[in-house]
């Protein structure tokens, strides 16, 4: 039995990528982009943080926007797609009171989102408790599938 | 030289195999992570559905209204799983429950505790083991104003390649003197699944 080299090599390819993908049958999650705590009327802008920069130039926050109902903070601010395919996306609140501590710590879930190409959505949560003075977001990308045959 | 190749590719394919089907390892998670194992009602689905109706409900003008000057008292009724599946529920109702208690709105009776109150006051009352001066009295407590319930609803659809499943979860609170529904709301999740082939 003889193999050419070339044949040995798209054979070891082959079984490269399928012995990676074989394990991996869930899309892992990346780094995202998010903000510091900010309190309500705070610019986001200035708290910025990135840390997924190829995310950075596909997603923007646009600005936050906050306000008191019944008491509870209520964050609404808008996510825009500047990416032609769909985003498959996952954001997460987090809620810290006056002095800066976290309230309902880890209870926060990440909730999943689908942003289609170039869209806006609004994207809006309400505070937990009437302590909750300040917040965070951050958002991560999950990515496409690297292999799709149908 | 092509004999070394075809072994090492044939051990490796081995190795990939035997590496996935034999190794079992066990480690904690975040429970806030999203979860998409499979498509059925999930503890992102849970999570998500008790979130936003919670929510909505904290932020609506009516019961902006109803909180006012007061901390308005509930009951859970339960909430009917109307999907193919099974569902706990109750898991939704404890979820949701929990969330308005510690938000510090509402106040809450549980019904699903008043035999064990029952047993407890007839033993305080009658065992003759309590001060009766301090023993706790029949007949003061106090009832619901309002009442929450639901439907979770499900439509499935598949075929051989792909699988869609559209969640609606109806939660609405009625005024039990008047038989007013004051708040209601609904929340959808879709879930797909598709077959794939080889996903990173």
């Amino acid at each position: 039995m003889s193999i050419t080299k070339n044949t040995a090599f798209y054979l070891l390819l082959l079984v490269s990528i399928l012995s990676i993908s074989a394990c991996k049958n869930m899309p892992p999650v990346t780094s995202g982009i998010g903000s510091e705590q900010i309190a309500s009327g705070q610019k986001y802008n200035k708290h910025l943080q990135v840390h997924n920069d190829e995310l950075s130039t596909q997603l923007h926050i646009s600005d936050i926007k906050s306000r008191k109902t019944n008491d509870l903070l209520e964050i609404n601010l808008g996510l825009t797609s500047t990416y032609k395919k769909s985003l498959q996306l996952q954001y997460q609140f987090q809620w810290f009171d006056q002095q800066g501590f976290a309230i309902e710590a880890g209870k926060s879930p990440w909730q999943p989102l689908e942003l289609h190409g170039m869209q806006t959505i609004a994207v809006s949560d309400v505070a937990p408790t009437t302590q909750v003075a300040t917040f965070s977001l951050y958002v991560r990308q999950v990515p496409e599938k690297f292999f799709k045959f149908n | 030289m092509n004999k070394l190749i075809l072994a090492v590719s044939v051990s490796l394919t081995l190795v990939a195999l035997s590496g996935c089907t034999n190794k079992s390892v066990v480690r904690y998670g975040d429970a806030a992570a999203v979860e998409t194992n499979d498509i059925n009602f999930g503890s992102t689905d849970l999570q998500t559905v008790a979130g936003q109706m919670t929510d909505s409900l904290l932020v609506s003008p009516v019961v902006g209204t109803l909180t006012a000057n007061t901390r308005p008292i509930m009951f859970v009724e339960s909430i009917k799983n109307k999907t193919s599946e099974h569902i706990d529920t109750e898991s939704i109702t404890d979820s949701i429950s929990t969330k308005l208690l510690r938000s510090g709105k509402f106040r809450f009776v549980d019904m699903g505790r008043v035999e064990a109150a029952r047993q407890q006051l007839e033993f305080q009352q009658n065992s003759g083991m309590v001060d009766t001066s301090k023993a706790m009295q029949f007949g003061k407590q106090v009832g619901a104003q309002y009442m929450l319930y639901g439907n979770l609803a499900s439509i499935v659809k598949s075929n051989k390649d792909k699988s869609d499943v559209y969640y609606k979860f109806t939660l609405r609170l009625m005024d039990l003197e008047s038989g007013l529904v004051e708040w209601a709301d609904e929340t959808e999740i879709r879930k797909t699944k598709e077959k794939e082939f080889v996903s990173w």
